[in-house]
């Protein structure tokens, strides 16, 4: 049954520590990120000061604008492009930094370091007043505080069901949620998280005004355990080099989420990026270097799709 | 009436006990409803007539089919004696078939087994699922009104309500006057639960009784009106309900929002100025909002009318109507609509129900929730520091 995915509340250092994904195999599975803190994250709500949006696409058929929204917490990118026009043009007319709300899709992208970058994809932004973003930013800690409670509480007593806990009035998929985090986060501080929760805390009570936006670098988080592929690349990727698989990688999966057979079609592909200043050469290099490293394959010959 | 005497290797039995079996059985049911139709056979196109429909004894309902049924003399309420009946079963309930092999004759109140109400066992509303019958239930009625409706060419009036005991809250459908009013203990016998638009209802007709209790168990229709709100997942879970009550934040609109057109006949959405059943009318405009409502566990859709949506968007189908002159784009519309309400914080109650796509609630009452922010600052406060 396709249910539609619950926008899950989440601050931005939740997304920040997000490091895991969880792939869904078949036709229009959906696909996860997965938090330290029991968020398993198809669609996420998040709050803050969005900063003005900047173009990144060099095509102007082909418009992607990214903004910056910084919580107490922290700061992450969000990101839309011609496929979410509304979202897109809520963060074009804004000329200076204000309090919104954004629903959205994270997006994982993870370079060959162990850094990982969170966005979030908008589908819809709302700019609000500040009452509104401080009464949805307390719904978020409340949400938060629960399911870390929640993966606690499963650490205690590892022998407790989840009939039991869904008596509790647990939902189904926080439960789900909290074993899968567990499973992929071992070691993980939580009560590091709620000291994390606290400045926003005094945001909620009207103790600090809205947040400063941050410094225009997406944040980076180092993995803490063991990245998937250990061996150092020959040489360190060129920022540029970096700049240029994002875009690859973005195009790779709005074709394959526009597509009926979840494959990015190469040829178009190219195209979108040829569009994009990226000539077919270097897309072709990008696309090496991405399949060397395990993150995009090609298992049908002119059909990618990430690995 | 006696009837023809039956082989006495052919024993009676009850449709509670019927058990798909190879050797043929005897029973005594009441016509339900009932329908005539005829199956071309491929093999010399002969036509063969067939009868079929619900049959019950008081004791269990099952579904009858009757090959080269008499062209008359079967009514609904007519009492059937079947000698020699077939018993097969289909998705796992048992149902029976007259073949040429059948003696069937009428039969008399008198033959019906005997149910002492004595033996009926007691259930809660949360228990019952569709197809249950023969139990008892005691229950509060927390709103009725009578329908007018139209079966084939007959018009009948339906006594439409929501009744709950401690277990929760069913919609009711009673085909029988008893005198039913909101605030009323009850105590029903011979009812049965049928799926109805996507969840149970309880049914009632002729067949029923109903009889007033003290009842001081039950709650009051006002505790249920005014009941605290569940999370969406839990709604999800159960699949709806007669009386549901969520709060979330708005995440979206779905389509068609905003300003629609109605078949004026049928209400039904209008497209290209053709109705789907009535073909080419003029549209009649309304205002609706398909909302997405979601508190973090999961989502649902809200149906809101013409009223609701007025009153949360602030702007009234003669405005909208004027806006859309002014600026031929409905997509703008509801864009505007999605402005105003994307990140409310939105109280929902009404009647839930579940298809492939989740739930969809049609409103009874929709509130917007002012959240009191230093309640909330000193409840995260208390959670933060001291902590587990």
């Amino acid at each position: 049954m396709a249910l539609r995915e619950p926008a899950w509340r989440v601050t931005a250092r939740e997304l920040e520590t997000s490091l895991e994904e969880e792939r869904g195999e078949g036709d229009r599975a959906a696909s996860y990120l997965l938090s330290p803190f029991a968020a398993r994250m198809n669609r996420v709500l998040v709050t803050g000061t969005l900063s003005p949006a900047e173009p990144i696409g060099r095509d102007e058929s082909q418009p992607f604008w990214r903004a910056r929204l910084t919580d107490p917490t922290g700061a992450v990118a969000v990101t839309a492009g011609s496929f979410q026009p509304r979202a897109m043009a809520q963060l074009r007319s804004s000329p200076a930094p204000r309090p919104a709300i954004v629903v959205g899709k994270p997006h994982l992208y993870r370079g060959r370091d162990g850094v990982g970058y969170v966005s979030v994809r908008a589908e819809a932004v709302r700019f609000v007043g500040e009452t509104e973003e401080r009464a949805v930013l307390a719904d978020i800690v409340r949400q938060s505080l629960d399911r870390v409670d929640l993966v606690d509480q499963i650490v205690r007593d590892p022998t407790v069901d989840d009939d039991r806990l869904r008596s509790g009035g647990v939902p189904g998929a926080w439960i789900r949620a909290a074993r899968e985090s567990l499973k992929r986060y071992p070691v993980v501080d939580r009560d590091a998280f709620r000291r994390d929760l606290r400045p926003a805390l005094r945001r909620i009570s009207g103790d600090s005004g809205p947040v400063a936006p941050g410094p225009t670098p997406p944040p980076t988080v180092t993995l803490t355990r063991t990245p998937p592929t250990p061996e150092p690349p020959p040489r360190a990727p060129t920022a540029a080099e970096r700049a240029e698989e994002s875009i690859f990688l973005d195009h790779l999966d709005e074709l394959a989420d526009l597509s009926a057979d979840g494959y990015a079609d190469l040829k178009e592909l190219l195209a979108r990026l040829g569009a994009e200043g990226v000539a077919a050469g270097r897309a072709e290099a990008v696309l090496g270097r991405l399949e060397e490293e395990g993150v995009v394959e090609e298992p049908i010959v002119g059909k990618l799709r990430r690995a | 009436m006696p009837a023809e005497p039956s082989s006495p290797a052919i024993p009676e039995v009850r449709l509670r006990d019927l058990r798909p079996s190879v050797s043929p059985v005897e029973l005594v049911g009441r016509v339900i409803t009932f329908n005539r139709r005829e199956v071309v056979r491929k093999s010399d196109h002969s036509r063969r007539p067939l009868l079929s429909g619900l049959l019950s004894d008081g004791t269990a309902t099952v579904r009858f089919t009757w090959w080269d049924p008499p062209r008359e003399g079967i009514e609904r309420g007519t009492i059937l004696r079947a000698v020699g009946v077939e018993v097969r079963e289909f998705r796992e309930r048992p149902e029976v078939t007259f073949t040429w092999r059948t003696r069937v004759s009428p039969a008399g109140l008198g033959d019906l087994p005997k149910v002492d109400a004595e033996e009926i066992p007691f259930r809660t509303v949360h228990s019952l699922n569709p197809p249950d019958e023969g139990f008892r239930l005691e229950v509060r009625v927390v709103r009725v009104a009578p329908r007018t409706v139209t079966v084939g060419e007959e018009r009948r009036v339906v006594y439409d309500g929501l009744v709950a005991d401690r277990s929760g809250a069913m919609a009711l459908s009673s085909w029988s006057d008893f005198g039913l009013s909101a605030g009323e203990a009850v105590r029903i016998s011979g009812g049965y639960i049928r799926t109805f638009r996507g969840r149970p209802q309880i049914v009632l007709d002729e067949r029923s009784s109903v009889l007033r209790v003290e009842g001081s168990d039950l709650p009051q229709p006002s505790d249920l009106l005014r009941s605290p709100p569940r999370s969406i997942a839990a709604v999800e879970d159960e699949g709806g309900g007669a009386a549901v009550a969520v709060e979330g934040i708005v995440v979206g609109l779905l389509p068609p929002s905003g300003l629609v057109y109605r078949c004026p006949q049928c209400q039904r959405t209008v497209k290209n100025g053709l109705c789907r059943v009535h073909g080419q009318v003029e549209g009649k405009a309304d205002l609706r909002a398909r909302i997405v409502l979601d508190d973090g566990t999961g989502a649902l859709t809200v149906n809101a009318g013409r009223a609701e949506t007025e009153r949360l968007w602030g702007v009234t189908l003669d405005e909208a109507r004027r806006r859309l002159r002014d600026e031929p784009d409905p997509s703008l519309l509801e864009e505007s609509m999605l402005e105003t309400l994307l990140g409310r914080r939105l109280r929902v109650r009404g009647v839930g129900t579940k298809d492939d796509f989740g739930v969809t609630i049609s409103p009874e009452s929709i509130e917007p929730v002012d959240v009191d922010l230093d309640a909330a600052a000193a409840e995260l406060g208390r959670r933060l520091s001291g902590g587990p």
